[in-house]
């Protein structure tokens, strides 16, 4: 019972707080609209904390993850009014099929050359999307997506999108307590120790990807049928740094990190003047907090002398001594 | 026949502007174990200084303040790198992170400062005829910097100290420091050396094909396809692998749909992680 109590810290923080806030703004539309826009980005967010914040892989393309899942729904139920429940399916499937297998063939012992992999496939699909024709809309996208049948609702909304928020939390927190989760912070901290010790590299850290690949459609699909509208420009590559953002801002390595980090970067996100200007802002933040705190705010409590005791944490970066020896086992092979 | 040859010239028009940008991409995998993905950002931000400093004051004046520019951007990155190498010894994600977010930034400023519209010039008004094959004198002053930067990189490179030092920081840094290579400084003089570099191709893309705000990436992009198409080794292999990306991608443009051939660089790319050459051959993972 202890443990599960220690194992599911975070999301009862956040059911807590989520509480409160829902009883605060319920009548509020402005509000339970920000807080719909704050739930799909803590969708997205979290996707970037499994992949990043776990496995070390950097994917600067999760946006695009959440747009095949936000354009998968979109064709289904705006141009054959099929039930939102098959986009659902679809927004969850396809994003996972695209990634395992770009990860799988692409995934050589090589962060880096994943970490490319990803902005190619972000590119490629920008340029798709653009090229679609009437399938995908072309420039101008898709719109007169239907709302969701069951919350038409913004109130409802409000708690479908974070119910959808609640069990990716759940399900991130099982996956950090797990011998799978353990494995995948071995092979963020040192790959050549996560190869010594049996874990199948490749494997996890492609199963890894599409896990988050599959959160991030799922943000996608909230995001389609919350805002009717879709185009190339809706989840681009902006969103992706975001996304990073926000996690990076909240602590990627923990589960309540990006959570915090999307509804901070939202709010902040509603006092900067124009859309042009965007850019600079999230681009010099994300810099910034690199710079500053490199384990977000989340990371912050370590630093104030209260160690967290998730076992997330126990992964720390490889010492000099196995960097040195990993550098000796490279150089005689 | 005619047609293929003529798309191949324009290819090659093309192709060299990649293959400048492959420089920057190369240069700094050999000396920091990194991508920058802000090397295209620079290129856009030289660019369209040169034409807007180009066309208020004079062309040479716009041309060297857009390269001087692309520098201090690329330096920024380089003190950016040095704060991060203090906190985060030996993660190469974390710059390519970092990058990710300056190339944004940098997209966000010339948005602001020089607007939506696309930036190009075409300075020359005829062509010159060669074997039937209309081709800019553009083309000529492409291939001629490219070549001359082509030996300026490799004797920098490699029959200098600074380059022997370079590669030698690049491979093993540990070893380096100890044997009083400064390595902190030369890691900070690639990147301005490789925004100079950028901010060349730049103005060169200015003068050939054009760019806007958001060609930023799609120029990393292609300059990286065109560094590692024949291995991340030499400045001289992502020369040609430009040119090889920029034939392709015009003759297919040519013949098919040509939103469609800018996906080939973006293919080259891919065929190239795929076939593990890029892997292989880059340590950064490795070194975990």
């Amino acid at each position: 019972m202890n443990s599960l109590l220690t194992r599911y810290r975070s999301v009862l923080v956040l059911i807590a707080g989520l509480a409160v806030i829902t009883l605060l703004i319920r009548d509020n539309t402005v509000w339970l609209d920000t807080s719909v826009v704050i739930a799909i980005y803590s969708l997205i967010a979290l996707s970037v904390g499994i992949s990043y914040g776990q496995a070390g892989i950097l994917s600067v393309a999760q946006a695009a993850f959440a747009s095949v899942g936000a354009y998968a729904t979109a064709i289904v139920t705006a141009r054959y009014d099929l039930p939102a429940a098959l986009g659902l399916l679809l927004a969850l499937l396809l994003p996972p099929l695209i990634a395992y297998p770009l990860a799988r063939v692409v995934t050589r012992l090589n962060a880096l050359s994943l970490a490319i992999a990803t902005l190619v496939f972000g590119q490629a699909f920008d340029i798709i999307l653009r090229e679609g024709g009437d399938f995908t809309g072309g420039y101008i996208g898709l719109s007169g997506i239907p709302p969701l049948p069951y919350a038409s609702g913004l109130l409802q909304f409000h708690f479908v999108a974070w119910a959808a928020v609640l069990i990716i939390a759940v399900l991130l927190s099982n996956l950090i307590d797990s011998p799978f989760g353990r494995a995948t912070n071995t092979l963020r901290a040192d790959t050549l120790r996560a190869v010594a010790d049996g874990v199948n590299v490749p494997h996890v850290r492609s199963a890894i990807l599409a896990f988050s690949a599959s959160v991030a459609g799922l943000g996608g699909w909230l995001y389609a049928h919350h805002i009717a509208y879709i185009g190339p420009d809706s989840l681009g590559p902006s969103v992706s740094l975001s996304v990073l953002l926000m996690a990076v801002v909240g602590g990627a390595q923990t589960v309540l990190g990006p959570i915090i980090g999307a509804a901070l970067l939202t709010l902040l996100f509603k006092f900067i003047p124009s859309q042009e200007v965007q850019g600079m802002f999230y681009g010099g933040a994300l810099i910034a907090v690199l710079v500053l705190t490199p384990n977000g705010l989340m990371g912050l409590r370590t630093v104030f002398g209260k160690r967290a005791k998730s076992p997330s944490v126990k992964a720390e970066r490889p010492t000099t001594k196995v960097a040195a020896g990993a550098a000796t086992v490279r150089g005689a092979s | 026949m005619y047609e293929l040859l003529e798309f191949s010239s324009r290819g090659i028009l093309l192709g060299v502007t990649y293959g400048l940008l492959a420089f920057p991409i190369s240069l700094l995998f050999i000396a920091t174990d990194t991508v920058d993905l802000a090397v295209g950002a620079y290129a856009v931000l030289g660019g369209a200084v040169a034409m807007f400093v180009g066309g208020s004051v004079n062309p040479a004046v716009g041309i060297l303040m857009g390269i001087l520019v692309a520098v201090l951007a690329s330096a920024a990155i380089g003190s950016i790198s040095l704060m991060l190498g203090r906190r985060q010894k030996g993660d190469p994600l974390v710059l390519v992170l970092a990058s990710f977010g300056f190339a944004i930034f940098l997209e966000s400023v010339v948005l602001t400062l020089f607007g939506k519209d696309p930036f190009i010039r075409q300075p020359f008004t005829y062509f010159w005829n060669i074997a039937g094959i209309r081709i800019s004198p553009q083309a000529g002053v492409n291939v001629a910097i490219g070549l001359l930067l082509v030996v300026a990189v490799y004797v920098l490179l490699y029959r200098t100290s600074w380059g022997r030092d370079v590669r030698a920081s690049a491979n093993n840094e540990r070893a380096a420091l100890l044997a009083g290579i400064p390595v902190r400084a030369l890691r900070f003089s690639a990147f301005v050396l490789a925004g100079l570099l950028a901010g060349i191709a730049g103005v060169l893309v200015l003068y050939t094909s054009g760019m806007d705000f958001a060609s930023g990436m799609h120029l990393t992009l292609a300059g990286f396809g065109a560094a590692i198409v024949f291995g991340l080794h030499g400045p001289l292999r992502g020369f040609f692998g430009g040119l090889a990306i920029g034939v392709v991608e015009t003759v297919s443009a040519g013949y098919a749909n040509g939103g469609l051939a800018s996906l080939v660089p973006l293919l080259f790319i891919f065929a190239v992680l795929t076939l593990g050459r890029g892997g292989r051959q880059g340590p950064a993972g490795v070194r975990a």
